[in-house]
């Protein structure tokens, strides 16, 4: 029994001393750690979920050694701790001292991540701590340590926290092999390893738990703390919303309603769905509010860490009003000063609502308070369906990912650069994880062949080399790639940044690739505060020279892509009934000018029925179809729609798509009447038409990046090897060029097309969708101008896809036509 | 083999290839820039496993170019290996082997970086600069060397220069190209691995966009 035990004794009388009272799942927690067993704790931040675990080690510790636990430390590393965030470990590294210390027991505590200094690293390696907290990437850098068995040799518990935010992710496959290859490792030992999740709610806990604990082939249980955490959301409305959604950058505009709030909390957090776009909000609100110069500040993962951790300690020590930040402080940490959050932008999905609501507020008892404010007048419908959907507690799934090579691959090089690895024993040792349960013989094998043949070559002229056998252990030999491989370790993909320089010499900075490769040389760009003309790209270099122009692009970044949910679109739908009818919502109400527009130009669909608008514009004849599911979705069925279109007639389409609809636009009537127009959703032939579409419309390309970079195909280049590692560059879209050409069977390219198969395009989720649609009542309408929900897609186009039934020598022939009558 | 299209420049013939390259009647002479042999050995040799079919279908089209128009020189202007030797240059000296008749000249670029050794055991004469040959000079980088329009035309390399093209209905579309001036011509890149930097239609200069295995000369 836990009540009798030494551990809970000392525990508990601690625990006492300091009037605390543990909950119920923390003392749930205690018994199943104590007993040995391993599981997932389901508990929102704020309410001692790192102590359910972590005290229940030291409970079992004291157990096993009540006489000597606090006068000899075991000098090994007993507790490993992997977190996502590196802002997170200092935070628990801190928590865990101040307990070690009160009660006596002489335990180190490290901190392993890329911001741990080398000297910090040399002192870890000559005496490892009793516990690590870590990142999924550092821990995967100590598997490629030569000695990396010795350093686990003693561990009896994994922690693995915020698991809900690394499960469905590269990440978190990242971590499952980790947990593979650590539990190997005690295979032949007595000492059986625990295994631990920390999760918030999502959709399917179940399944997360299935994943964590699949490599321990144990059940596990699931503990769920019942604490009801209260959660307020205010909605920002603007004074004045203009018939269109987009008009007059909404967001900024409204900056002047946050001052009243911040004034009126104790500390808050504003979160920024992108990077660059918190800069300008920074800025904003030290322009509009010049008095909280100080007591404002800027946080994200591009900030230097010193800056970020004087940010972090500063929120503690309240001695902040408001910090403007990204995702970057999304997660677990505890701010204990901070009240108040508000969520610029729609979140696009419950959890992460949630999530970030939670970061105010974190005493039990307290509320979580929330602002809305939307960038544009139509995020008001997601913030009135948000909130219907937090009163409905429908919460989303995380998917598990399964079978990523890419992973896969850096995973098996990095063994390689470690201590080598035998082929049948990490086969069979990954085979446990949930990712990999399926993986074939003969996929494995290809991997293998991957890493050490490297594909396709012209045998007596080839000298591929990366991974080499030897004496039975695949090994990385090759310093220089060893050295390379362990600075590519990771998953997150950021995009590419370039750096900028005058023509005649000259550093002014970096931009991502993304928004650089859309201007054409001539255009005028901002960054670091000047005007640029961009000359040309180089390499990876982009060339520029000063412009007196007074018109500029402002760069926009990547972070809008995100998604909304399947799950957030349908309850999207649903408020779409309440426009014009019921209007209690005030989010409702105060479109009332927005929806009028809209049906007076067109029709508001209601839930049972599918808006579809021709419209003929300058641009050309666009066709919008509004299934409100979200980016994703539509991303895979306007490339089905446009692939149906163009079996009628040789056609080219550029398609865009937003959370609530696409828009394929033509240079020519697109051939879709009453006629034809349910047809385009039948669910006959879908799968034939799923490849077909994603082939003609290139779409794995964008996937493919992440993967070669993972895969280890892209190689960035590091200091101090900068004229050779020139020699080494090539773009992604090239690789896939060159792939697509020369090599499709290539083991990576071939994941580029499944992910997004079953990421994306998975043929049942569709089929529903489509499905849905066939039987929707199908309002064809032909507005005489863009509505007001055709707009942002229109306008917001930068990401479109193509598709093109027509020969392109046609094509070209077509273009220039066209540029000659203009 | 698509059909090469001829382009008078001054007094003289050339052909335009949509396989990357222009044939020089005059002085029998076929031009090429941005080779890159040995690219992809250079990636794997480095663990990065690109298909090496990329290189051999670049020898390939090199081999039917010389057999379409029987030269009697070869001018690379620039990059014709892209790094250090590897193995793959054993199958490029196995060419040369085949083609000793041929008089083969590199005007050095940036990545022509090997020992005077390798390009005499293969048989390259080696320039560095402006070559000059008749009316014709040639050169790698062409903005390294302004424009002189009495010393001769000038063609060049090193830009892998490329040619959007945009029509109705957001429709673009991007191809490698041939970029003339009245007094220069900058080359495609010859190696199919290789990336592009765009180049803009202007009132004074021609462009042939590489359509497939057309050239199609860009109106604007």
């Amino acid at each position: 029994m836990l009540q009798e035990s030494k551990g809970y004794g000392v525990i508990s009388q601690w625990l006492e001393k300091k009037d605390f009272h543990p909950f119920e799942f923390q003392e749930q927690t205690w018994e199943q750690i104590m007993h040995g067993h391993s599981g997932l704790v389901n508990a929102p931040t704020g309410c001692g979920k790192t102590f359910s675990v972590f005290l229940g080690t030291l409970i079992q510790y004291i157990n096993e050694h009540p006489k000597n636990y606090q006068t000899i430390a075991p000098g090994n590393l007993q507790l490993l701790w992997i977190t996502p965030l590196r802002a997170l470990a200092k935070d628990i590294g801190r928590a865990m001292e101040a307990v070690l210390e009160e009660l006596s027991i002489p335990w180190k505590v490290g901190i392993r991540n890329g911001d741990t200094s080398t000297s910090e690293r040399q002192k870890q390696k000559r005496k490892v701590p009793e516990i690590l907290i870590i990142t999924p990437e550092s821990l995967h850098l100590l598997l490629a340590q030569k000695d990396c068995s010795s350093v686990f040799a003693h561990l009896q518990w994994i922690a693995v926290d915020e698991w809900h935010e690394l499960m469905g992710s590269k990440r978190g496959v990242q971590v499952e092999l980790a947990i593979t290859r650590l539990l190997g490792m005690q295979a032949k030992k007595k000492n059986k390893i625990s295994l631990w999740g920390i999760s918030a709610t999502i959709g399917n806990l179940e399944e997360a738990r299935q994943v964590l604990l699949a490599p321990l082939q144990e059940e596990g249980c699931i503990i769920r703390a019942s604490i009801d955490k209260k959660i307020e959301v205010h909605s920002i409305i603007p004074d004045e919303i203009s018939e269109y959604p987009w008009a007059g950058h909404l967001g900024i505009k409204l900056a002047e309603k946050l001052i009243p709030i911040i004034e009126a909390s104790n500390s808050t957090l504003i979160f920024i769905n992108t990077r660059g776009m918190s800069e300008t909000w920074y800025q904003t609100i030290l322009n509009i509010a010049p008095q909280l110069a100080g007591a404002i500040a800027l946080h994200h993962g591009s900030i230097e860490p010193e800056l970020r951790a004087w940010v972090e300690d500063a929120l503690h020590a309240q001695k902040l009003k408001a910090v403007v930040c990204t995702a970057s402080l999304d997660l677990g940490v505890d701010f204990r000063p901070v009240d108040t959050v508000i969520q610029v932008g729609s979140p696009k999905g419950v959890a992460r609502f949630l999530q970030r609501a939670g970061r105010s507020g974190h005493g039990p008892g307290e509320i979580s308070r929330l602002y809305f404010l939307p960038t544009h007048s139509l995020e008001l419908v997601e913030a009135a369906a948000l909130k219907q959907a937090i009163v409905e507690n429908k919460i989303e799934s995380k998917d598990p990912l399964l079978l990523c090579f890419d992973v896969l691959i850096q995973y098996l090089c990095t063994l390689a650069v470690g201590e080598g690895f035998d082929a049948n024993t990490i086969f069979q040792e990954i085979k446990t994880s949930y990712c990999f349960a399926d993986i074939s013989d003969e996929e494995f094998k290809e991997v293998l062949l991957h890493i050490t043949q490297g594909g396709i070559a012209l045998n007596q002229y080839d000298e591929y080399h990366k991974v080499v056998l030897e004496q039975g252990l695949y090994k990385i030999t090759s310093r220089k790639i060893a050295m390379r491989h362990r600075m590519h370790i990771g998953t997150i993909v950021s995009d590419a940044m370039l750096k900028v320089k005058f023509l005649g010499g000259g550093y002014v900075g970096v931009i991502e690739e993304y928004f650089i490769s859309r201007l054409d040389p001539g255009d005028v760009f901002t960054l670091a505060g000047r005007n640029l003309e961009l000359v040309m790209i180089k390499d990876m270099d982009v060339l520029v020279r000063k412009s007196s122009a007074k018109k500029s692009i402002v760069p926009s970044w990547n972070g809008g892509r995100m998604s909304l949910t399947a799950n957030l679109g349908a309850i999207l739908r649903e408020t779409f009934n309440k426009a014009l009818v019921d209007e209690t919502e005030i989010e409702i109400k105060s479109l009332r000018h927005l929806f009028q527009t809209q049906a007076a130009l067109s029709k508001i669909p209601r839930d049972n029925e599918l808006l579809i608008e021709q419209i003929e514009s300058k641009d050309g004849y666009h066709l919008l179809v509004y299934p409100f599911e979200g980016r994703q979705v539509h991303e895979a069925m306007s490339a089905i729609l446009a692939y149906r279109i163009a079996q009628i007639m040789p056609i080219s389409f550029s398609i865009a798509m937003n959370d609530y609809g696409f828009e394929l636009l033509s240079d020519q009537p697109i051939p879709v009447d009453d006629s034809n127009v349910q047809e385009l959703f039948k669910t006959e032939n879908l799968f034939a038409d799923i490849q077909k579409s994603i082939n003609s419309a290139e779409m794995s390309k964008r996937k493919f990046r992440d993967i070669a970079v993972i895969g280890g195909l892209i190689f960035q280049g590091f200091p101090g090897e900068h004229k050779k590692a020139r020699h080494l560059q090539s773009s992604a879209a090239l690789l896939y060029k060159v792939f697509e050409e020369y090599e499709p069977d290539n083991i990576l390219f071939r994941q580029a097309f499944r992910e997004l198969m079953e990421q994306q395009m998975e043929e049942h989720r569709l089929r529903a969708a489509l499905e849905r649609m066939y039987h929707s009542q199908i309002l064809l309408c032909f507005p005489k101008q863009l509505t007001p929900l055709a707009i942002p897609i229109v306008v917001d186009g930068l990401n479109r896809n193509s598709l093109s039934s027509e020969k392109l020598e046609d094509r070209v022939r077509k273009m220039q036509e066209q540029l000659s009558k203009s | 083999m698509n059909a090469p299209i001829p382009y008078q420049i001054q007094d003289q013939t050339c052909w335009i290839s949509p396989q990357r390259a222009i044939f020089w009647e005059n002085q029998s002479t076929l031009l090429l820039s941005d080779t890159h042999f040995g690219k992809t050995g250079h990636f794997r040799k480095n663990g990065i496993g690109v298909p090496q079919a990329v290189f051999q279908e670049d020898m390939q089209r090199m081999v039917d170019l010389l057999g379409f128009f029987k030269p009697e020189r070869l001018i690379v202007v620039g990059d014709l290996f892209h790094s250090a030797a590897n193995l793959e240059m054993d199958l490029f000296a196995k060419w040369r082997k085949d083609f000793e008749q041929l008089e083969l000249l590199l005007v050095m670029g940036n990545h022509d970086i090997l020992g005077d050794q390798c390009y005499q055991s293969n048989q390259i004469a080696i320039h560095k600069g402006i070559f000059q040959q008749g009316p014709f000079q040639f050169v790698h980088e062409p903005m390294a060397f302004t424009e002189h329009p009495d010393s001769g035309f000038l063609f060049s390399g090193h830009l892998h220069p490329g040619v959007s093209l945009s029509g109705m209905g957001k429709q673009n579309l991007h191809f490698p190209c041939f970029y003339f001036t009245k007094t220069t011509c900058i080359l495609p890149a010859f190696s199919r691995f290789s990336g592009t930097a765009t180049v803009k239609k202007k009132k004074d200069n021609t462009i042939f966009a590489i359509v497939n295995h057309q050239l199609i000369e860009i109106a604007r």
